[in-house]
């Protein structure tokens, strides 16, 4: 933690101060509270300065100032983050890309835009809807959530299941690297000479280096769009349906599922028309053409009622699609109402393997005496289970954090990974051995040594804390640990 | 070469697949022969062999199908060929979870037979699919013209297997679709030309088969036409899986496989463009498309036959019998007629014949040139090139030079300036590969 002294602190904040301006500097306590963890209130830090730069030069030279001093710091959007990734570890500096907010440029004839890293990701839809574009990713915070951040975290979201996530929609980015240097990691064509910078740096999780430009490509809006609610007596029949629809050969746009405890939450809180009784509900979206929309449509119902729906309807115009959409996206809000706290998860499965998958994680929960709603992007196979759970209950949270190493044990069993959209960060480093050897930990490390060999940008993320889980340096050839660790864990 | 590491790699894998002698002469690239070329059947045996040659300090060139073996700068070192085709095994596929995990010797076509037969389909179509690898095609970032609407290897794999420079066997992603656990090393080895680590296996999101798909072409007057019409197509509503613009010697290497080969015709640039879909969705859309491009002078739409799609991912490159340099650029859409134009114009001045095609909605974009005359002195053909690569600089982009003779690649660098970039790059390297075992010299920033 904080070991600055009170000299060395003031002697720093006026040499921040003559970087980012006088208003751009926060060291009281009090002030630093409001940055001492981000949307997993599991993990706080308190940081020594939150400094908000304006420019690249700004932020080049506060990390170089960083540098010089070996403080560790870290970049910090809206703090919707949901693994602790933001932050400040060690005390140091935590640097708020929010006064970066601008949309530089949008090229619609290229069908791409310009934008600062504290850019809010809907403020990027809404400056481009009028012409008829769009960006594509919309994680469920993304009335908050910045595109820094969403870079940081490779965000996902609801559609992700046909467009793809954010690295499908960055081309290039200018970044402040560890050193201080900026560099434009890919650019405004679909490639740039050399190794796929900008590739390895969206999901980098902060430890790269700070994004103060970025690239994105933005999509023309579909012609058309078709929201389908399918509603099952039994969560095996909604799990199956998934599948269903895959095999039948169609990729909507996105396939959300909801359990009965959500369901009900959501209709205390929003009433939006999902019914109460049901044990999940469907949410399948197709977009496209005019043309051919209602035979997808009447397929997807099909395979629905061959899954076994009890119930399944088209939303009629925009208003009831908008309301349907409001219910799963506000779901996680809807938890409050039922509970005093709940922690979400974020874990990757096969998407056949979901029915299995969802009684394991039901049982799981009820083992350890609590409750859980399951809201989530089924068509790929993106669970989100909501441990629900009461703080002042002693030892309630360690139960729910057991819970959920069990959990992505299950995921990282049938295959699957321990994090869809929400990042490794703190809360899942020392998980990464479930799914990860010590040979492919020790190359992340040295990519992460090329960007970032003092280790001082958002130290302690990513990789397992305990020493014995990763080999930094090179891994010496045997035979049989090859056998034994490649063969045996190949997938 | 050490006899003792012949004997070894022999011992490993085999006398039968360690080829030395004669048996090299389809290895030779750039006039460097191999001192071997070596044929593991399993991953361990991969290893091996990567030990073996490092612990002799001998370089490793990961072979595939050999279909981009050219591409990048002369080896600075013979080195031993790694040919991975008896690495071509199915591992898995799922097709309710829409992913494939297989071996990375298989070619593109075997790949794309095995997944056609449960009505799916790997939606990355580069040229030559009946020699190119997988793992070929992923180390060279080699796309086709589906790239228009479905992207490219960055956006359909999700898990890798490779082996690194020590000998370790390292996988990253995972085989899941969706997945931000560790970092996005997948990314990394796409488009990595063997100089980070050899990939031996891959796992990739698959699609299922369209119900219906056509190409079809529209010819234009003159080339800027054909972009006025580009340009609409991008803004409307339509849905293309490919957007190809040909110059009228591209166009007629398309044609001639063509019943009637009435491309060759055109006089100014030919539009050639795809779509996939429900039957009535592609019909629609035909219609739409000639609607679109008629007031900027589009006629004649024919649809081609489905063998054209190939011919397109090639059109460039077969448009002689043989090219003396093949060019291909990225820019951004907007200016991708103007390269060509203006490129055309300034090889034509120097008396050279030029081909060109783009992947024109992403601003991918092709060129071939030829010389008449046996040239003694490679001077003029690289100035044109140097040429070319200025103008798609000017504008943002950059230039590779895919295949030259090696006199005009010793004056024109292969790769673009990465820029800063590429300090990068080399400390990436540096830690991967800090014997520079893997492809040493071939790619950029003296990687």
């Amino acid at each position: 933690m904080a070991t600055l002294t009170s000299g060395r602190k003031t002697a720093l904040r006026r040499e921040l101060e003559a970087i980012v301006g006088p208003g751009g500097v926060l060291s009281d306590p009090d002030e630093l509270l409001v940055y001492e963890s981000d949307g997993l209130t599991l993990f706080r830090a308190l940081a020594d300065f939150v400094v908000f730069p304006t420019s690249a030069e700004h932020v080049a030279a506060v990390v170089r100032l960083a540098g010089r001093e070996g403080l560790p710091f870290v970049a910090r959007g809206a703090g919707t983050g949901l693994s602790g990734g933001c932050l400040p570890a060690e005390g140091g500096l935590v640097i708020s890309m929010m006064r970066m907010n601008r949309i530089l440029e949008i090229d619609y004839e290229n069908q791409l835009a310009v934008v600062e890293p504290g850019l809010v990701n809907l403020h990027l839809s809404w400056a481009v809807v009028p012409k008829g574009y769009y960006y594509a990713p919309d994680p469920s915070s993304q009335q908050a959530c910045t595109l820094g951040g969403n870079i940081a975290n490779n965000s996902g979201g609801p559609h992700t299941l046909k467009y793809g996530v954010t690295t499908n929609h960055v081309l290039g980015l200018e970044v402040v690297m560890p050193d201080g240097e900026i560099v434009w990691l890919g650019g405004r064509t679909r490639a740039t000479p050399g190794y796929d910078l900008a590739g390895v740096f969206v999901g980098s999780e902060g430890t790269f280096g700070i994004a103060t430009k970025i690239v994105v490509r933005i999509l023309k809006k579909p012609q058309a769009v078709k929201t389908v609610l399918a509603v099952f007596d039994q969560v095996d029949h909604a799990s199956a349906a998934v599948s269903a629809i895959i095999a039948r050969g169609l990729v909507p746009a996105a396939v959300e599922m909801m359990d009965q405890l959500t369901i009900q939450a959501v209709e205390d809180a929003f009433g939006c028309g999902y019914p109460r009784d049901a044990a999940a509900a469907l949410l399948v979206e197709l977009d496209g053409l005019r043309v051919g929309m209602d035979a997808q449509t009447e397929r997807i119902v099909q395979a629905c009622r061959d899954a076994g729906a009890r119930e399944v309807r088209t939303a009629r115009d925009e208003a009831e699609r908008a309301l349907l959409w409001k219910g799963r996206k506000s779901a996680f809000g809807a938890f409050g109402r039922v509970s005093p706290a709940y922690m979400v998860m974020d874990g990757v499965i096969p998407r056949t393997k979901l029915p299995y998958v969802l009684r394991r994680v039901n049982e799981i929960v009820a083992a350890h005496g609590l409750r859980v709603g399951n809201v989530f992007h089924a068509g790929d196979g993106n669970l989100h289970p909501n441990i629900l759970y009461d703080p002042r209950v002693p030892g309630a949270e360690a139960r729910v954090v057991e819970a959920g190493a069990e959990i992505m044990k299950v995921c990282a069993e049938v295959g699957g990974s321990i994090s869809g959209e929400h990042g490794i960060g703190l809360e899942k480093a020392d998980f990464m051995p479930f799914i990860f050897s010590a040979a492919d930990l020790a190359v992340m490390q040295r990519l992460k040594n090329a960007f970032n060999p003092t280790g001082l940008c958002n130290p302690g993320k990513v990789f397992p804390t305990k020493k014995s889980c990763v080999e930094v340096g090179p891994v010496a050839y045997t035979p049989h640990a090859i056998e034994a660790k490649g063969l045996a864990q190949r997938f | 070469m050490q006899d003792a590491l012949l004997e070894r790699l022999r011992a490993v894998i085999g006398p039968a697949n360690v080829l030395t002698g004669v048996e090299l002469s389809p290895y030779v690239v750039d006039g460097r022969t191999p001192e071997a070329a070596v044929f593991p059947g399993a991953l361990e045996e991969v290893a091996a062999v990567i030990a073996l040659c490092g612990q002799a300090e001998v370089p490793v060139v990961p072979w595939g199908g050999g279909t981009a073996a050219s591409v990048g700068m002369p080896a600075a070192r013979a080195g031993v060929v790694l040919g991975l085709r008896r690495l071509a095994r199915l591992v898995e596929h799922e097709p309710g979870d829409l992913t494939v995990t297989v071996e990375s010797g298989v070619t593109i076509a075997e790949l794309q037979a095995a997944l056609g037969n449960r009505g799916q389909w790997l939606s990355l179509d580069p040229a030559d699919a009946e020699r190119a690898t997988l793992g070929g095609v992923l180390a060279a970032n080699a796309a086709g013209p589906r790239r228009h609407l479905y992207g490219t290897a960055r956006d359909l794999l999700i898990g890798v297997t490779v082996v690194t420079a020590d000998a370790a066997v390292v996988k990253g992603g995972g085989k899941v679709v969706k997945n931000v656990a560790g970092y996005d090393l997948p990314k990394l080895f796409i488009g990595s030309y063997g100089t980070l680590g050899v990939i031996v296996e891959a796992t990739l999101k698959l699609r299922p088969v369209p119900e219906a798909e056509r190409l079809v072409a529209l010819r234009f007057a003159r080339l800027k036409d054909a972009a006025a019409a580009v340009r609409a197509l991008l803004a409307s509503d339509l849905i293309p899986n490919a957007v190809e613009l040909l110059d009228p010697t591209a166009a007629a290497a398309l044609g001639a496989g063509e019943a009637g080969g009435a491309l060759g015709l055109a006089a100014g640039a030919v539009l050639v463009v795809g779509f996939d879909g429900l039957p009535e969705q592609v019909e629609w859309q035909c219609a739409e498309l000639a609607r679109l491009a008629a007031p900027h002078g589009g006629r004649d739409a024919t649809p081609l036959s489905s063998a054209a799609w190939p011919r397109l991912a090639a059109a460039v490159r077969d448009a002689f019998p043989v090219a003396t340099a093949v060019m291909s650029f990225d820019v951004v859409p907007a200016q991708v007629a103007e390269l060509m134009e203006q490129g055309a114009g300034v090889a034509r001045a120097r008396g050279f014949q030029t081909a060109w095609a783009a992947h024109a909605g992403v601003g991918v974009v092709s060129a071939a040139l030829v010389s008449d005359r046996e040239p003694r002195e490679p001077g003029p053909v690289c100035g044109v090139l140097s040429e070319w690569r200025e103008m798609a600089r000017a504008g943002g982009g950059h230039a590779t030079l895919e295949r030259a003779p090696l006199a005009v690649k010793s004056q024109v660098p292969v790769w673009d300036d990465p820029g800063a970039a590429g300090r990068v790059m080399q400390r990436i390297k540096a830690q991967l590969d800090p014997k520079r075992i893997l492809n040493p010299g071939r790619f950029v920033a003296g990687i």
